[in-house]
């Protein structure tokens, strides 16, 4: 996929101001403040997640793909569809590492119409393939904001309240070709409590801001390619539940993984209940994971057991979003001015550039931004805290 | 200067740091402002600083600030504020606006502001602020104020209230009269209206309470009102300013809101247009007069004489009419009030009624001409003396002769006169001035030369000779809107001396307009609508994948302006033709202003919801159309302009010559710079359509390679040139789109008011801080 030659020549492509990302504004106006107001957000993001709030930890979430004629802009390189199903692999990967008892499901609408690329499921292999399958589409016409939001809804409403249901929009175009009053399904949405966010890759659209608003979700407008992947990344943290969604008690099951030797006797080979009705080939695997329940072999995790409807997970995957509900308290942030001490980040041991430094509460090491937000985002612990709870 | 300011600001700090304040309660210079907001925009505060030295040395001021930094806000707090330091300094705030919905935004605001000021002092309020309206927008009586047109309410209303209607119900109670006003003049002038704030809807429900009529009650109520909201007419137009605002007290503010078309206004409001079509039905009104007065003359011949009698002694005394019969008045303004008696000739009914058919004849003659004629007010008044023998003195008291014998006559359906009232004007205006007007007949339209359509155009050059008495009469006269620049023009053509000139900009947490002027397309073929190229194929077309291009990258509305209906029209043909229209549609839908109102504003409607429900729209208009004027296109309904071309006026006009000429003579303009000023005007008003406030956004762009010029660019507006870099000129169409694209991301991104805190918006204690004060200083720039 990589290597998915360009479809135009550079030369043939639009004219493009590359110089502009890289230049300092002198007038200070517009790439200083917005850039400011950016750097805003990405603090008040980590302080955000602080705090004692319920996370809708089971999530269900459809992704909606724009696969309208507007994804063939070259503005993502090679170009925006290419871009974006890449980021998307990537995302899947994440979101089911985060979000080990979540599903997710992916809708591409083109043509005025919207279809189900892959349905709700909890298997990343299959939504990646899928994802890869669709790079070779080719995108055409219109999309449809309300086929593909009717689309998800319909499968949405089935979950059971305590999930948190989501959609995702990816949206290209800044138009949308609707049967019907897009306003009625918005209602809808909102008294079926499904959280619609939108990711713009062009400009500020109205109906998409009415959309996130009505429904709680949020939406953001990309920049470049690495502000997309910021941005949804933000999707793949569990977003705080509402507070009407209801609580239950969830029965999981930890099923053991079972290895057959092939000289074990008894051991025969038999296929996967999640194999049985994909289309790929089933295999024949001799070990795997048994329902507690019903004895049903699968042989990946987690999954909702087809047989009972029982969710299986391993206590692994429990435990890594053990962080959602515990994060890493925020550091304090300091001017660098009044900041006395050595300059030089705990973290990364570069030097303190940067206008702000931020001390770790608990150990009082100082970290630069860019740590700072690896910390919270990605480590979920202060290294240099790890570091001296281990030595004393 | 800069220095001098500073010290003085460092005195103010110290001013106001010692009121212990709450919210927002502002020393402006040492006078307490109340304003009704916790926090107020930097430009807001310089503004009233502005203002506020302009009502000390009881002077007039020119004040430019964009729409939607809050001018409304501004102007009233400071003058309500100054009206109760000083009370006896400033009696009256006239605030005229152009359209009711604006006035009735204007009393909106007035009324937070009195929330505000009664929460605050816990006085009770003793302010009557109050809007005013035709009566067609006050009517209360069931059968008037159903009629749809504004002549047809005017002339109902008045064949109800006319003083002889009323006096005929006394003989003889069959009569019909309006019952409300009826009830008004028994009891409603003893009880003052009790203080507070009407606006159009108050004033009707008021009315309806108490049985009074609306209309009658608030131009009573104007009297002693601390407040006035009206339009523009009341003060500029001579017929109406004398019936309704004779009476404003000299120590009375105006305020002239979005005055950048005042000239204009002022023109309109003193040209007579005279068509064939005029003439025939003032025929028709004189024999009317005729048959009337025959009729008369055998019932009831002692009124004739009795009103012969009155016009010896003079018109003075016989204008103590009552307020409801002045309904046609003289067009001269109040200083030239005539004095002496209506000359001997036409004293008498029929006498009049010759004097008019021989006046009728010699305009119908002079219509039958087959050259384009052109000629001053004396030259016409020879012409007249020598032809039909009519003097000058007959026809400068035509208009009041007119408005004496329809009241004799007792004719209560007046609208039907309009076309006799209409000569009347035009013959004392005509007598009256000898400069600054001209006559104009043209014997067929310049597009059309074969249809005889023959016109007489009575047009007025000089506007100051209608503003005149306003800049005499009230002690401060402020002129404010988003468009003034450039400063100077305005009080050379309105011919007053203002104390304060300023541009104020607007101050931006970011940069929210984004002004581009895309002059070659990508085939560097030049774009613009000068008159040699503009019907070239490859300008059409370069506008058209302008508009195409920017299409697929603005979301929801673009408004794209063009010179004129006519040119709008070639190239939307054309462009139909070339196929591009239709791949427009693919983005976005397409909706067209059109000069039927009723059809434009459905399609607004349209081009409202399709940019509501996410499909996207473009709206064709044209620019000093009623969209380009009247119609704010905020947030996502406007989210791009296009301007296509330079707005010149239709140069090859005779009257726009004529004025261009007598610009020249008297005030020392030159045609080109005073064209330019024109265009350059109502391009800023079409592109400013867009950006109504600071959280909006909106891409500017000037398709016309002239725009680039200094001579333009110079004539826009200091809030738009500030954010026009050189970067940002002579562009291709690929280029724009870029730098479009790359703006309209920025944008996107979320913005909050705490952005804003601080930079372009400002609490009590920000506003106080030294390096604000500075800043404020800045943003006021002298002309």
């Amino acid at each position: 996929m990589d290597e998915e030659p360009e479809r135009a020549k550079r030369w043939e492509g639009g004219y493009e101001r590359t110089w502009e990302v890289l230049k300092e504004d002198e007038s200070g106006s517009l790439k200083a403040t917005v850039e400011d107001i950016l750097f805003q957000a990405k603090r008040k993001r980590v302080f955000e997640s602080h705090g004692q709030v319920r996370l809708g930890m089971m999530r269900h979430l459809f992704v909606i793909i724009d696969s309208s004629r507007s994804m063939e802009d070259h503005d993502l390189k090679p170009n925006r569809l290419t871009s974006t199903l890449k980021l998307m692999e990537y995302f899947v990967e994440e979101y089911f590492d985060q979000n080990p008892i979540s599903q997710i499901g992916i809708i591409t609408t083109k043509n005025k119409r919207a279809e189900k690329l892959t349905d709700l499921a909890g298997n990343p292999k299959k939504h990646t393939a899928a994802l890869k399958k669709a790079v070779d589409s080719t995108c055409v016409g219109e999309p449809s904001l309300y086929n593909s939001l009717n689309l998800a809804m319909q499968t949405l409403k089935h979950m059971p309240a305590h999930t948190s249901k989501e959609i995702l929009v990816v949206f290209s175009s800044l138009t949308t070709c609707d049967p019907a009053n897009i306003y009625e399904l918005i209602k809808a949405l909102n008294g079926l409590k499904i959280r619609v966010s939108v990711i713009g890759l062009s400009a500020e659209v109205r109906v998409c801001t009415i959309l996130t608003r009505e429904t709680g979700g949020s939406y953001n407008v990309i920049l470049d390619e690495s502000h997309f992947k910021e941005l949804l990344m933000l999707h793949v943290k569990p977003p705080p539940a509402s507070s009407s969604s209801e609580c239950s008690l969830i029965r999981m099951g930890f099923p053991q993984h079972v290895i057959a030797s092939m000289s074990d006797q008894d051991a025969k080979p038999s296929f996967s209940m999640s194999h049985l009705d994909s289309a790929g080939e089933p295999e024949l695997t001799l070990g795997g994971y048994y329902c507690p329940q019903c004895r049903a072999k699968y042989t990946e995790l987690p999954v909702e057991c087809k047989v009972c409807g029982l969710t299986l997970v391993s206590a692994p995957h429990l435990a890594r979003s053990f962080h959602h509900l515990f994060p890493l308290e925020a550091f304090q942030e300091t001017p660098l001015e009044s900041y006395e001490g050595e300059r030089f980040c705990e973290a990364c041991q570069g030097e303190l550039k940067d206008k702000s430094v931020f001390t770790c509460l608990a150990c009082k090491k100082v970290f630069c931004v860019e740590c700072d937000l690896f910390i919270h985002d990605t480590l979920h612990c202060c290294p240099s805290c790890m570091q001296t709870d281990r030595t004393s | 200067m800069i220095p001098k300011l500073c010290y003085f600001l460092k005195l103010l700090v110290f001013i106001i740091l010692n009121n212990l304040i709450l919210k927002l309660k502002l020393n402006i210079d040492g006078l307490l402002v109340y304003f009704p907001y916790d926090y107020i925009y930097p430009e807001q505060y310089s503004y009233m600083l502005e203002l506020k030295r302009t009502l000390d040395a009881k002077g007039h001021g020119v004040l430019e600030m964009p729409s939607g930094t809050g001018k409304t806000i501004s102007l009233l707090s400071l003058i309500v504020a100054y009206q109760k330091a000083y009370p006896l300094e400033v009696t009256k705030l006239v605030y005229c606006s152009r359209t009711v919905p604006e006035i009735e935004k204007v009393v909106e605001e007035l009324r937070k502001l009195m929330d505000y000021y009664t929460k605050q002092t816990e006085a009770k309020n003793d302010f009557l602020a109050l809007a005013l309206s035709s009566r067609k927008n006050l009517c209360i009586h069931p059968e008037v104020s159903a009629l749809r047109f504004g002549k047809e309410v005017d002339g109902k209303c008045h064949s109800l209230t006319a003083s002889y209607i009323r006096a005929q119900h006394h003989s003889n109670p069959s009569q019909p009269v309006c019952q409300f006003y009826e009830e008004f003049d028994a009891v409603g002038r003893q009880v003052p209206i009790p203080p507070g704030i009407y606006n159009l809807d108050d004033l009707k429900d008021f009315g309806r309470r108490k049985g009074w009529c609306p209309y009658f009650l608030a131009r009573y109520a104007i009297l002693h009102a601390n407040i006035v909201v009206y339009s523009y007419h009341y003060l500029l137009d001579p017929k109406i300013a004398d019936l309704v605002s004779k009476e404003l007290a000299k120590k009375s503010v105006v305020v002239f809101d979005e005055a950048h078309n005042i000239d204009n206004v002022c023109i309109d409001s003193m040209s007579v247009n005279i068509t064939r079509r005029t003439l025939d039905r003032c025929q028709t009104n004189v024999e009317t007069l005729q048959n009337t007065i025959s009729r008369i003359k055998e019932t009831d011949a002692a009124k004739l004489r009795e009103e012969y009698s009155r016009l010896v002694e003079g018109l003075k005394e016989a204008n103590v009419a009552r307020e409801t019969d002045m309904y046609l008045s003289n067009p001269v303004l109040p200083d030239e009030i005539l004095q002496e008696a209506v000359p001997g000739s036409i004293r008498t009914a029929e006498h009049f009624v010759g004097f008019m058919k021989r006046f009728l004849e010699y305009l119908k003659a002079r219509l039958r001409i087959h050259h384009v004629v052109q000629e001053s007010a004396p030259q016409f008044l020879k012409d007249i003396y020598e032809k039909v023998c009519i003097d000058r003195k007959p026809l400068r008291f035509c208009a009041e002769r007119l408005r004496s014998l329809l009241r004799t006559l007792e004719i209560a359906d007046i609208a039907d006169f309009s076309a006799i009232t209409l000569i009347s004007h035009f013959a004392t205006l005509v007598s009256t001035y000898s400069k600054g007007f001209t006559i104009i007949i043209e014997p067929f339209e310049d597009r059309t030369p074969t249809i005889a359509n023959p016109v007489l155009h009575f047009s007025c050059m000089d506007p100051s000779i209608a503003i005149k008495p306003v800049f005499g009469r009230f002690q401060s006269v402020i002129i404010t809107s988003g468009t003034l620049s450039p400063l100077d023009i305005y009080p050379r053509i309105l011919d007053f001396r203002p104390v304060t000139v300023a541009s104020f900009t607007m101050t931006l947490a970011r940069t929210c307009l984004c002004p581009l002027i895309v002059g070659r397309g990508n085939d560097q073929v030049a774009m613009t609508s000068k008159f040699e190229t503009r019907e070239d194929f490859a300008v059409i077309r370069n506008y058209g994948n302008l508009l195409l291009e920017m299409s697929a990258i603005v979301p929801d509305g673009i408004v794209a302006f063009f010179t004129s209906y006519i040119y709008m029209e070639n190239i939307v043909a054309s462009w139909y033709e070339q196929g591009i229209l239709e791949n427009i549609q693919r983005n976005k839908l397409i909706f067209i202003e059109t000069q039927d109102a009723a059809e434009t504003s459905m399609a607004l409607e349209k081009y409202q919801e399709a940019c509501e429900n996410g499909r996207g729209a473009i709206l064709l208009s044209v620019a000093r159309g009623k969209v380009s004027e009247g119609i704010d296109f905020v947030h996502h309904y406007g989210r791009a302009v296009i301007m296509f071309g330079v707005p010149y006026v239709y140069t090859q006009s005779r009257i726009l010559k004529a004025r261009l000429e007598y610009l020249r003579d008297q005030f020392q303009i030159r045609e080109n710079d005073f064209l330019t000023f024109d265009a350059m005007r109502h391009a800023a008003q079409c592109v400013g359509r867009a950006i109504r406030g600071k959280t909006d956004y909106g891409l500017m762009i000037f398709a016309d390679k002239r725009y680039a010029r200094a001579d333009k660019r110079g004539k826009l507006p200091r809030w738009i040139q500030e954010h026009l870099t050189d970067g940002s000129l002579n562009l291709t169409i690929d280029e724009t789109v870029q730098l479009g694209k790359h703006f309209l991301r920025q944008m996107a991104q979320p913005f909050r008011q705490e952005d804003q805190l601080g930079l372009s918006l400002l609490t009590l204690e920000q506003l106080q801080s030294e390096d604000m004060l500075q800043k404020i200083a800045q943003i006021a720039q002298q002309a």
